[in-house]
C-alpha cells in the first residue's frame, strides 16, 4: 500500500493533534466560563473588562515590555551565534552559554533581583570601588516603572534560547553560499542578506513568536520584578483570579482570552507569511 | 503510546457527557451523631493528610517534628503534611465539587478570612464538627465573637480555632530609640526620616492589614465599622482619612513612594538589609524567629499604636470530601489540646499565640503557658490584649485593594 | 586569522563569564553568605543555615526524585510526539499547514492557568487528577509546542536529501530512523531534552492544581519559600534547582554514550 504524501503527513501529525485536544479543551472551557454567569450566556464580563482603564493600560504596558525583551533577546542571540558559533559548539561553550537555561524563570529573576536591586551586589561593589557615594544613588532598575528589571531577566534567560534555536543552522551552514555570493561580487552585507538571512529569518520569527507569547502571559518574573504600577497583564489577571472575591474570576478568564486572541492573531499572520518561503527553502536543498 | 492516546479520547468523551452535574447534594454528615470514643477508634491506624501553606520553616518543623510523632504515639495516626497555597487548595476543592467528587485527598486545611468565606459559600467544607471536639468544649470559650465570626463570616462550627495573631510593627532599636505612639507620630517620624518606611501593597495580606488600621482610625465610630456588615458609605467615610494620610506620607516613603513592596517578604528583605528601619506583620512573635536565624538584627523590637492593633484567629477545617473525617477530627482535637498549644507558642517552633482560655486549664497547664518566655521582641500579653481590635467584614479587604491604586498610586 | 580567532575566543569567554557564569557563581555564594558586608558588620558572615534548612526539609529528596521521574517521562513523550510532527511539518506540504502550525502554538498562547482550570474538572471525572499521570499530561501542554518547533527546524536543517538517499539505498524504515535520522538530529534532540526538562521542572501552579498535593514536586516545596525573607535558604534552594537539570543531562549523556551504534553523540556535525 502506497500512502499519498498528504496522508503520510497526517499520520505523522496524529499524536500531536491528539495532544492538542488537551489545551483545546482547556481553552474551550475557559471561553465558556468567561461567557457565562449563573448558567446563562452573557457578554457582561467582556463589557466590564473593556471598561476598565487598568486593563487597557496594562495591555499597552505589557506589550511594550514584551516587545522590547523579545527584540533584544533576538538581536543579542543572533549576534552571539553569528560571532561565536564555533566556540558555542564545543561542549564547554555550549554548557556555559546555556547555563541560564538550567534555571527556571523565577530563579533567574531572583538572581537578577539580588544583583541589581538598590541594595544588591552591584550597587555595593560600586560603592566599594568609590564610583558612587552610597547605595541610594544606584539607579532603580528592579521593581521599576519602566520594567528594566523584567527586561533584564528575560534577556538574560531568553538570549541562550535564541542561540539554541539558531545554532543548528549555523552549525550546518556551509560557507559555500557565502563564498558564492562574495565571488559574485557581493559585499559583506549582501552575503548576509542573501546567504544567511533567508535561513535565519524563519527561525528568528518563530523564536520571536514563542518568546512574545511566553513573556506576555508569564506571571512569575513580573510578580518578582515588576513595579506596583503599571502592572503586567499577567499579574493583573492573577490578582483577579486569586483575589478573595471569587466573583472576579470570569473577569480573569476574559482577560486571559483577550490576551490569547491578541497573540493568536499575530502569530497566525506571521506564520502564513513565512510558510511559503520556508517550503521553498527546504525543497531547494534536496 | 496507544494507552496515552486513549487517555485523551477518554478525557474528551467523559467530560462531554458528564457536563450536567448531578447536584445530588450528598452532604451526608455521618459523624454528627457518632460518639467521640467511636470517632477516635475509627481514626486509629489511618492516615490524615493536612494541606497547608509551607513557607515557614518553624511552622513546618512544628508539624513534622512535634505534632506528627505524637499523633502517631497517642492516636496511631499517620500525619502527612503537604505544602500548598490555600488559594490552590480551595481551587482544587472547588473543581472537585463541580465534578461531584466525593472521595477527596485532603483531610485538614488551615484557613481563615476570605478563604473561609469562599469555602463556606461554595460548600467546600464538612461540618459542623466543632462542638464534638472534647478539647474545644473543655478548654475554649464556647460563646466568643472571635471564634463565631471569621472576618464577619459566621463560622457555625465549620472550623475550629487553632491560633491567634495580632498585628505589630517591628523596628530596629539601634536606629529608633522611641517608636511612634500613634499615627500622627508615625507620620512625623516618616517625614523626618525619608526613605526609611514603606508598607507592602494592599494586595498583600499584611499591607492590607496596615491600611485597615488607618481605616479604623478614620471611622467616626470604630465599633460600628467592626460590627456592622460592609457598607460603601461607611467605607468611603472612614476611607477619606486613610487616603489623605497615605498621600501625605507617600513622598517620604522608601523610593519616594513610587514603588511598594509586592509582598511582606520583600519588605522584610529591605528591613533585614537595613534599607528601611521598620517592617510589620500579622503575627506578634514573628521577629523572634527571624532574629534567631540571623535575618533580622538582634536589636529588633515590636510596637503597637495607641489606636489599637488588629488581631484575628486562624482555624482548622475539614474539606467536604475528606476521606477520613474521623481522623481529621481526632487530629484537630489534638492540635487544640493545651499540650500542643504550648508547644506551638514556643518561639523556637512557631511562637503563635493560643486562643485557649487560660482560666479553664489546670493549674499545671496554665503555669506552662504563663511561664513561657516568648522572647525580647514580643510585647507582653497585657499590652497586646489591651490594644486588641477584631477584624471587620472581609469585604473591606477587597474594597481597600480595589481603591488603593486609584486613590494613592494613579495620577501621580 | 589565528590571532583573530584567539581574540574572538577571549571575547566569547568574557561575555559568557560576565552575563551567564558570574550570576550563577554569585547565587551559590549567596547561599552561604548571610549579608554582604553592610555598614553594620564588617566583613562577611558565612552560614550553612540555608543548606541545613534545605536538607532538613523532610520531603526534599522524595520531591527531587518525583521531579526527575516526571521530567523524564515528559521528555520521552515530548520526543515521541515532536519527532513525528516535526518531520511532517518539515518535509510535507499540505493544505492547512499554516493553520496547523499556528495551532501547535496554541498552548503557549493561552495562559496555562486557564487551560489547567478547565482540564482539571475533566481529569477529576476520569480519575486522572491527583495522579502523576495527570501531572505528566498537563506538563505536556507547555512543553510539546517547543519540541515540535525545535525538532521541526532540526529536520528542516537536515533537508530531505540525505533521507531520500538512504531510502534509495533500500534500508528499512526503522533502520533509517536509527542510523540516519537520529544521529543527524542529535543536536536538536539534545537541546529539546534539556529545555523540556527545565520547563517541566519549573511548573508550579499547574502541578499544584492537577497533582492536588498528592504529587509533590520540587517546585511545590520551593514556591512557598518565595514568601520567606531568608535569602540564604532561597538561594540554596535555587541552586539545588539548577543542579537537577545538570544531573539529568549528564545521565542522559551517559545513557546515550552506552548505545552500541556509532556513538552519534560524539560526532561533531
Amino acid at each position: 500500500m502506497k500512502l499519498s504524501e498528504t496522508n503520510k503527513a497526517w499520520i505523522l501529525l496524529t499524536p500531536a493533534l491528539l495532544f492538542l485536544s488537551l489545551p483545546a479543551y482547556g481553552l474551550f472551557s475557559a471561553i465558556w466560563t468567561s461567557l457565562h454567569e449563573n448558567g446563562s450566556f452573557t457578554t457582561k464580563h467582556y463589557r466590564t473588562l473593556f471598561q476598565q482603564e487598568t486593563f487597557w493600560e496594562s495591555i499597552g504596558y505589557s506589550v511594550r515590555i514584551t516587545l522590547l525583551s523579545t527584540v533584544l533577546s533576538l538581536v543579542l542571540g543572533l549576534l552571539i551565534t553569528r560571532a561565536f558559533s564555533p566556540f558555542i559548539q564545543s561542549t564547554k561553550g555550549k554548557l556555559s552559554i546555556w547555563l541560564p537555561m538550567l534555571f527556571p524563570h523565577f530563579v533567574w529573576g531572583y538572581i537578577v533581583l539580588l544583583l541589581f536591586e538598590q541594595s544588591g551586589l552591584i550597587s555595593h561593589l560600586l560603592v566599594e570601588m568609590g564610583l558612587i557615594s552610597s547605595t541610594s544613588s544606584f539607579p532603580i532598575i528592579t521593581n521599576d516603572q519602566n520594567g528594566i528589571g523584567i527586561i533584564l531577566t528575560y534577556v538574560g534567560k531568553e538570549t541562550p534560547f535564541v542561540v539554541l534555536m539558531l545554532l543548528p543552522i549555523y552549525a550546518k551552514q556551509q560557507d559555500g553560499y557565502k563564498d558564492l555570493v562574495q565571488t559574485l561580487g557581493g559585499g559583506k552585507w549582501a552575503a548576509f542578506k542573501d546567504a544567511e538571512w533567508p535561513w535565519v529569518s524563519p527561525v528568528l520569527l518563530e523564536a520571536g513568536i514563542i518568546l512574545f507569547a511566553f513573556i506576555l502571559s508569564a506571571y512569575e518574573v513580573p510578580f518578582l520584578l515588576g513595579a506596583t504600577f503599571p502592572e503586567m497583564i499577567s499579574v493583573l489577571t492573577y490578582d483577579w483570579f486569586y483575589s478573595g472575591d471569587w466573583n472576579e474570576r470570569p473577569l480573569a478568564f476574559a482577560a486571559m482570552i483577550i490576551t490569547s486572541v491578541l497573540i493568536g492573531i499575530m502569530s497566525f499572520i506571521a506564520f502564513s507569511a513565512m510558510n511559503r518561503k520556508r517550503m521553498l527553502l527546504t525543497k531547494g536543498q534536496g | 503510546m496507544k494507552k496515552f492516546i486513549s487517555f485523551f479520547l477518554l478525557t474528551l468523551l467523559l467530560s462531554a457527557c458528564s457536563n450536567a452535574d448531578g447536584e445530588s447534594n450528598s452532604n451526608t454528615q455521618p459523624l454528627q451523631d457518632t460518639s467521640w470514643e467511636e470517632i477516635e477508634a475509627q481514626a486509629s491506624e489511618t492516615t490524615v493528610r493536612i494541606h497547608m501553606w509551607g513557607g515557614d520553616e518553624g511552622i513546618n518543623e512544628y508539624i513534622d517534628e512535634w505534632v506528627a510523632p505524637r499523633l502517631q504515639d497517642q492516636y496511631n495516626i499517620n500525619l502527612e503534611r503537604t505544602p500548598m497555597d490555600t488559594g490552590n487548595i480551595l481551587q482544587k476543592l472547588y473543581s472537585e465539587k463541580q465534578a461531584n467528587k466525593q472521595d477527596g485527598t485532603i483531610d485538614v486545611i488551615w484557613v481563615n478570612g476570605e478563604n473561609f468565606k469562599n469555602a463556606k459559600e461554595n460548600e467546600l467544607l464538612y461540618g459542623p464538627f466543632r462542638k464534638q471536639l472534647p478539647n474545644f468544649t473543655d478548654y475554649y470559650e464556647q460563646e466568643n465573637l472571635a471564634f463565631d465570626y471569621d472576618f464577619g463570616t459566621p463560622t457555625e462550627g465549620y472550623e475550629a480555632p487553632w491560633g491567634k495573631v495580632q498585628f505589630v510593627f517591628l523596628y530596629d532599636q539601634e536606629k529608633i530609640e522611641q517608636p511612634p505612639k500613634n499615627f500622627e507620630e508615625l507620620k512625623t517620624w516618616i517625614s523626618e526620616n525619608p526613605g526609611e518606611f514603606t508598607y507592602p501593597n494592599p494586595d498583600d495580606f499584611s499591607g492590607n492589614a496596615f491600611l485597615r488600621h488607618l481605616l479604623y482610625k478614620g471611622a467616626e465610630d470604630t465599633d460600628t465599622l467592626i460590627e456592622e456588615p460592609f457598607s460603601k458609605e461607611l467605607a468611603s467615610e472612614a476611607g477619606s482619612y486613610m487616603w489623605s494620610y497615605l498621600n501625605d506620607i507617600q513622598p517620604d516613603l522608601w523610593r519616594d513612594g513610587k514603588h511598594y513592596p509586592a509582598s511582606l517578604a520583600e519588605l522584610d528583605r529591605l528591613y533585614s538589609k537595613g534599607e528601611v528601619s521598620m517592617t510589620m506583620g500579622y503575627n506578634e512573635a514573628r521577629a523572634e524567629h527571624m532574629v534567631e536565624d540571623g535575618v533580622f538584627p538582634e536589636s529588633t523590637r515590636s510596637f503597637v499604636l495607641e489606636s489599637g492593633s488588629i488581631g484575628n484567629t486562624h482555624f482548622l477545617a475539614i474539606p467536604y470530601n475528606s476521606p477520613n473525617k474521623a481522623g481529621a477530627m481526632t487530629a484537630i482535637n489534638f492540635l487544640l489540646s493545651p499540650e500542643a498549644q504550648v508547644a506551638k507558642l514556643q518561639p523556637s517552633y512557631w511562637g503563635d499565640n493560643t486562643p485557649i482560655s487560660l482560666d479553664k486549664l489546670s493549674e499545671e497547664d496554665r503555669q506552662a503557658f504563663e511561664s513561657l518566655d516568648r522572647g525580647d521582641s514580643v510585647l507582653s500579653n497585657d499590652v497586646l490584649n489591651k490594644s486588641f481590635l477584631p477584624e471587620a467584614d472581609a469585604q473591606y479587604v477587597e474594597w481597600i485593594k480595589e481603591n488603593w491604586k486609584d486613590e494613592v498610586i494613579r495620577d501621580k | 586569522m589565528d590571532r583573530l580567532s584567539k581574540q574572538k575566543k577571549i571575547q566569547f569567554w568574557a561575555l559568557t563569564l560576565l552575563f551567564f557564569i558570574l550570576p550563577v557563581v554569585f547565587l551559590f555564594l549567596k547561599s552561604v553568605v548571610l549579608n554582604f558586608g553592610f555598614g553594620r558588620s564588617s566583613g562577611i558572615d558565612f552560614t550553612l543555615r540555608g543548606w541545613e534548612t534545605l536538607f532538613s526539609e523532610s520531603q526534599l529528596i522524595q520531591a527531587t526524585l518525583v521531579s526527575l521521574g516526571i521530567g523524564a517521562l515528559v521528555v520521552f513523550l515530548n520526543l515521541s510526539v515532536g519527532l513525528l510532527a516535526g518531520k511532517a511539518l518539515a518535509f510535507y506540504s499540505f493544505k492547512g499547514k499554516a493553520l496547523i502550525e499556528a495551532l501547535f502554538l496554541l498552548p503557549l498562547i493561552v495562559p496555562l492557568l486557564a487551560i489547567a482550570m478547565g482540564i482539571h474538572v475533566a481529569m477529576i471525572r476520569i480519575g486522572l487528577s491527583d495522579t502523576w499521570i495527570g501531572v505528566v499530561l498537563i506538563h505536556l501542554v507547555p512543553t510539546v509546542p517547543y519540541s515540535i518547533k525545535m525538532l521541526q527546524s532540526g529536520y528542516a536543517s537536515i533537508g530531505t536529501g540525505l533521507l531520500q538517499q538512504a531510502k534509495v539505498l533500500g534500508t528499512n524504515r526503522w533502520h533509517r530512523f536509527f542510523s540516519v535520522e537520529l544521529p543527524l538530529l542529535m543536536p536538536s534532540i539534545r537541546s529539546t531534552v534539556f529545555l523540556i526538562f527545565v520547563i517541566s521542572l519549573s511548573q508550579y501552579v499547574i502541578t499544584a492544581i492537577i497533582g492536588g498535593g498528592n504529587v509533590v514536586t520540587l517546585a511545590m516545596i520551593y514556591f512557598p519559600f518565595l514568601d520567606s525573607a531568608e535569602s540564604t535558604v532561597l538561594a540554596a534552594f535555587s541552586a539545588w534547582f539548577a543542579l537537577l537539570p545538570i544531573l539529568f543531562y549528564l545521565s542522559v549523556e551517559l545513557l546515550l554514550s552506552l548505545l552500541p551504534y556509532q556513538n552519534p553523540w560524539r560526532t561533531r556535525l
